[in-house]
């Protein structure tokens, strides 16, 4: 649906990018404060990073987020790209069924999908700690995938994939090289939401892992007592890395472009 | 393409056992006698009759629903329009805008609300404008998200052809965007308005401490009181209500769909 | 680009410090013990509060022991004991004393090797009453931080003598509407109101329960307060001028903190009598590593892990002469850091299921009215 962006549509983005990042440039601010004071900024000073960057838990914590959260995104978004096709194409009594089920992570406080899941692994004798936790993040991820890619398909043409079979494409052919494609979409922003409900859930890590495993959001929920500012520098770290990643992705391809021209020229 | 419905049983099996069994041991407990932290087996009605006895919890879960229907009603009036103007976007500053709306959410929660805190306490902000802040914050990427994926990559030539056929803008979107783009803010109710009723963390921390809220509650009577029974049945009386409403929403959903088949 | 730049100075300064760390931080004069030889296990599992230790105590054991410490956090007694449930086995917890006295209840605990503890010695006397409470040999737990609840008040605005008159029903005054931070916990709100009205705050009584509902209930329509947690330290350390209170129930070793940087504030604890509390360390039937665990608690008793620890967090030490050096020292002029102790209207809480159930509902109503 490319067109061209109105000036007032422009006006809309510029909005809701400011009202998004208002608080993560305050949140950047404060990191470099000198006191711990929230409210008023005494002076630049690095000792936050410091302090976060010799803290062990925390060094941990953020590789324990990161590897759950990428092992949670990629196993919920091919399994729930592959179920939501295959939902798709299924009677409509299953479809009902699974898409209530799908509501109770959801629909449930964190608290009591969290209990459930102890109560479970407990129950099978479990012992919890990472593995745990990745599976409870990939059991509460999964729906969001499904959730996510279900209107993509809805809007596709069922055409399409029987004309794939019709010109010979193999089912995993027409799969692949036409369903997909067609509903990429959907499929990038279920991984996006997958990674970004696992990487900022609290109460059904807390619950689903073992001694010495702790993720960031677990870190933070202890840590916040009292103004701590070290909590800011690890959120504005992670603004930095995004950020840095951002500017490669759009800007080495244009860099990579002029050479090119270059190079014809 | 009937093949492809095979696709479904795995993941039948694996929410049988990770979210089905989990949420039948809750159910037990919401039916049973109290038994600290233990599942007892006697049968009983009465932590429903509690619930329901005194006009206290349904208020609760009624105050709720409200901020949570209030919460959806400003994501959708917000992250329409905001969807449509990425998807009009180029594609690769389409790529940039869905990346620049995701990154907050990978900010901690709590640190996010505690940086709104932090900003709304510059002006003399009510109590309720800085919890709808707080709210529409966390939960504005979803239905963006949503939207924007059932705009992108509707064929363009669909649009070129409503404007042959002599439509003018406005009735281009009614008839063929909108309708187009529906399945996608379905989605983004079920994503925003699920978690917003149960959430209760922003509010506290933004509202002044005077919201009480049904998350809350569930999560006090888990861990504060160590009633799980009656947690259990708290959080079940607030599933059925908000799956009857959203059997509602869906009904609409496939109106919708019908409508553009 | 200057984020980057950012970033590698930060890298550098943080080496910087681990660095200096190692040279500087003087290691205790034990020397040093291979756990696994010693003790046939060299990992532990520690489950504490947040923000309730030194920087330098983990570290300086593990080098000690050449032991691994895993170090947990908890923001709350409850979601402690819920995650007991859930079968994750800690060598060491700190609980709070009414949570001690349950999971001794339920039998949950082992008994402490004695003869490890050879700096039993240290403890503040005043601590190891209060312990004895629960565990009158204190055979299954040691104290690490006490304190007591009490007002923290704007000095400019209340004055002292005010608070000696009326103690806790200050809170009935109209004067103060909008002014008032209430820790939101029904333990800690019933427990003002109980003391309010002159009853222990153990009561199981129905009409003194109903009374202490009735009073918080005039409280909430009277001064119509801010319900909240953890949050108070800082609003009442870093006042907003929109939102400044003049009042606030906390936690001593909070008020310590808060005092330690906001001049304008005092603390004070009414005469009716209040909660005095400890958090004590003990080790779980399931420890994997009890032997160690032992010589992590006779190594937290040592003066310099017991200063770290209250210098640090701003709770009293249970450690006499670190208690005594910090009062005349850093919080020189601080009565919060020096709770008061043995006074017969103070109580500590005790663990009472029923009680917890009674209450949690009045709570919900109190703060809907």
């Amino acid at each position: 649906m490319e067109q061209k962006t109105k000036l007032h549509e422009k006006l809309v983005l510029l909005l809701v990018m400011l009202f998004f990042y208002l608080p993560i440039i305050y949140v950047v601010i404060f990191s470099f404060n000198s006191s711990k004071s929230l409210s008023s900024f005494t002076g630049f000073s690095l000792q936050w990073y410091e302090k976060m960057f010799a803290n062990r838990t925390i060094m941990e914590s953020i590789w324990y987020t990161v590897s759950c959260a990428v092992i949670a995104t990629v196993v919920s978004t091919i399994v729930g790209t592959v179920t939501a096709i295959g939902l798709s194409k299924s009677n409509k009594a299953l479809r009902e069924a699974i898409n209530q089920v799908n509501n109770l992570p959801m629909l449930n406080p964190d608290i009591v999908t969290a209990i459930g899941f102890m109560l479970f692994f407990t129950s099978l004798r479990i012992k919890t700690g990472f593995t745990t936790m990745v599976l409870a993040h990939i059991a509460f991820c999964i729906p969001y995938v499904i959730l996510s890619v279900m209107p993509k398909l809805r809007t596709l043409d069922p055409n399409l994939a029987e004309a794939a079979l019709d010109l010979g494409c193999t089912p995993l052919q027409a799969l692949v090289k036409v369903i997909i494609p067609q509903i990429m979409p959907g499929i990038i922003s279920g991984a996006l939401i997958a990674f970004s409900m696992s990487f900022d859930d609290f109460v059904i890590s807390l619950f689903t892992t073992g001694p010495g495993v702790n993720n960031i959001s677990i870190y933070v929920y202890a840590n916040v007592k009292r103004v701590n500012p070290t909590i800011n520098a690890l959120s504005a770290i992670i603004v930095y890395v995004i950020t840095i990643v951002l500017i490669l992705v759009n800007v080495v391809p244009l860099i990579r472009e002029r050479k090119m021209k270059k190079n014809e020229n | 393409m009937k093949s492809f419905s095979k696709m479904v049983y795995p993941y039948v099996v694996w929410a049988a056992v990770m979210i089905v069994v989990p949420m039948l041991m809750l159910v037990l407990y919401a039916f049973t006698v109290k038994g600290n932290s233990v599942l007892t087996f006697q049968f009983t009605f009465d932590n429903f009759i509690r619930f329901f006895s005194d006009p206290v919890f349904p208020g609760v879960l009624w105050r709720s629903l409200k901020l949570a229907v209030i919460t959806t009603l400003i994501c959708i009036a917000v992250g329409y329009p905001t969807a449509y103007a990425m998807a009009k976007l180029k594609p690769n500053s389409q790529a940039v805008a869905v990346l620049l709306i995701t990154l907050p959410m990978w900010i901690n929660m709590l640190v996010r609300t505690y940086a709104w805190r932090g900003i709304l306490s510059f002006g003399s902000f009510s109590g309720e404008f800085k919890v709808y802040v707080g709210m529409v914050y966390n939960f504005l990427p979803f239905m963006i998200l949503q939207i924007y994926t059932s705009l992108s990559k509707i064929d363009p030539s669909l649009i070129t052809a409503a404007h042959d056929l002599g439509a003018d803008n406005t009735q281009t979107f009614r008839r063929v965007i909108l309708p187009l783009s529906l399945p996608g803010v379905v989605s983004g109710i079920t994503l925003v308005f699920l978690p917003a009723v149960s959430s209760f963390f922003i509010p506290k921390l933004l509202g002044g401490g005077q919201y009480v809220l049904i998350g809350n509650l569930i999560e006090d009577y888990f861990i504060s009181t160590g009633d799980w029974n009656f947690g259990s049945a708290i959080s079940l009386i607030m599933a059925v209500i908000i799956l009857i409403s959203m059997y509602v929403t869906r009904r609409l959903d496939r109106y919708t769909a019908q409508e553009d088949e | 680009m200057k984020t980057e730049k950012i970033l590698k100075s930060a890298v550098a300064a943080a080496a910087a410090i681990t660095l200096t760390g190692c040279g500087s931080s003087s290691t205790p004069q034990t020397e040093t013990i291979d756990a696994q030889t010693e003790f046939g296990c060299s990992t532990i599992n520690i489950y504490n509060w947040g923000e309730y230790m030194g920087e330098d105590v983990i570290p300086n054991f593990e080098k000690t022991y050449n032991a691994k410490v895993n170090y947990d956090m908890f923001d709350s007694n409850e979601n402690m004991y819920t995650r007991l449930l859930g079968g994750s086995s800690y060598d060491l917890l700190v609980p709070s004393d009414y949570m001690i006295e349950r999971l001794l209840k339920e039998d949950l605990l082992q008994p402490l090797d004695k003869e490890a503890l050879t700096n039993l010695g240290n403890l503040d006397p005043e601590a190891v009453e209060m312990q004895k409470v629960y565990d009158p040999d204190l055979a299954y737990s040691v104290p690490y931080f006490r304190g007591s609840v009490g007002f923290v008040y704007n000095k400019n605005n209340i004055s002292e003598a005010e608070l000696e008159e009326k103690g806790w029903n200050i809170l009935l005054d109209e004067k103060l509407d909008n002014k008032v931070f209430m820790y939101d916990s029904q333990r800690d709100a019933f427990m003002v109101a109980f003391k309010a009205l002159g009853y222990s705050m153990n009561t199981d009584n129905e009409e003194e329960i109903e009374a202490a509902y009735e009073w918080l209930r005039k409280v909430h329509q009277t001064v119509h307060p801010a319900y909240v947690t953890d949050e108070v330290i800082d609003a009442m350390a870093y006042p907003n001028p929109n939102e400044a209170k003049d009042i606030a129930v906390v936690y001593s070793g909070d008020a310590a903190y808060i005092l330690s940087i906001n001049e304008d504030m005092g603390y004070f604890e009414p005469k009716q009598g209040t909660n005095i509390w400890s958090d004590g360390m003990v080790i779980p039937k399931n420890a994997g590593c009890p032997a160690l665990a032992n010589e992590f608690i006779n190594f937290v008793l040592e003066y310099d892990s017991s200063y770290d620890n209250s210098i640090t967090v701003g709770y009293t030490s249970t450690n006499l002469q670190v208690k005594e050096d910090i009062a005349n020292g850093e919080y020189a002029g601080i009565n919060a850091y020096l709770p008061r102790s043995g006074y017969d209207k103070d109580e500590v809480f005790r663990y009472n299921d029923v009680l917890v159930q009674k209450l949690s509902e009045r709570w919900t109503k109190v703060k809907l009215d």
